[in-house]
């Protein structure tokens, strides 16, 4: 979130999960019915509720304090058609799928310093990259 | 003799195991003391009792030990140290390793909101970035199913 413009010097609130000890970087398991998959695979929607995530504002700064928060959102993506395909043997991963619009509604609170923030409705946000699609990466990626 | 060979025999004629070497070892008993003797002892019962210090392990049931079910994260590095791929067109979707399934991926969010205090607050910027990953993962030696995110 930023005051102003969206560059460092102005971000006031930075919302994710804790890195794991693993390194496994802000990922957290979705829970049943989190993620609905339209029957044409064109439409993901994500929906989770209370999410503990941390409070990081000077993220990345390694010193960033990190206070407890929580996170309500929904997310939906939507299959442009646009075929895509992204594959670096080097990395081992191939990517195959289209393009997509995604759209965003959140809500966060940090209830140690009484902060909360509702987000407009979901059609009002946009992302200028989003895809869906299939993928293979580590082990699989040559069988 | 073949001329390939001379350096080998030559250096067999020189080897230490003939000779002085050979009689260390089959004259070591005269050459250790009684006390040589009790040090080495005491030094035999030490890997044993290192071992007692970790009883409470060696009370536990059998079981296995091949690692938490978690999934691996991308092994590469971004820019700031951490195991993490930003998203954006040819790169790698997913944050998890060793991975097949369905993935989403979306970045560069532009959106407002309105904090407790009646304040608009902007949020996203071209690091805003969030994805899905469902499918069969590798952890704990085994394939593994799940649904993850990114956000």
């Amino acid at each position: 979130m930023f005051r102003g413009p969206a560059v460092p010097a102005n971000q006031i609130h930075d919302f994710h999960p804790p890195i794991a000890p693993s390194g496994l970087y802000w990922v957290v398991p979705v829970p049943d019915r989190g993620l609905t998959i339209s029957p044409d695979g064109n439409t993901f929607t994500l929906e989770m509720q209370n999410v503990p995530v941390v409070d990081q504002p000077r993220w990345p700064a390694l010193d960033s304090i990190a206070t407890p928060a929580q996170m309500t959102f929904k997310m939906v993506w939507k299959s442009t058609g646009e075929p895509v395909r992204y594959e670096d043997p080097s990395k081992h991963f191939r990517f195959i799928g289209t393009r997509a619009s995604c759209q965003l509604e959140a809500q966060v609170e940090v209830p140690s310093v009484g902060f909360s923030w509702k987000s407009d409705p979901l059609n009002t946000s946009k992302s200028d990259f989003a895809i869906l699609g299939d993928e293979v990466n580590g082990r699989y990626y040559d069988n | 003799m073949p001329r390939f060979m001379e350096g080998y025999y030559a250096r067999e004629v020189i080897s230490p195991i003939e000779g002085t070497s050979m009689e260390l070892m089959t004259n070591w008993r005269r050459r250790h003391s009684r006390r040589d003797i009790l040090k080495s002892s005491a030094l035999a019962i030490f890997p044993l009792a290192v071992r007692s210090g970790n009883s409470s392990l060696l009370d536990q049931q059998p079981m296995t030990a091949n690692g938490g079910t978690d999934p691996y994260p991308i092994p590469w590095l971004d820019k700031n140290g951490s195991h993490n791929q930003p998203a954006g067109a040819n790169l790698e979707p997913s944050h998890i390793y060793h991975f097949k399934g369905r993935v989403a991926r979306c970045s560069t969010f532009t959106g407002l909101g309105t904090d407790n205090q009646g304040n608009r607050i902007a949020f996203g910027s071209p690091t805003t970035d969030y994805g899905i990953m469902q499918g069969e993962f590798w952890g704990a030696r085994a394939a593994q199913q799940g649904v993850f995110t990114h956000i």
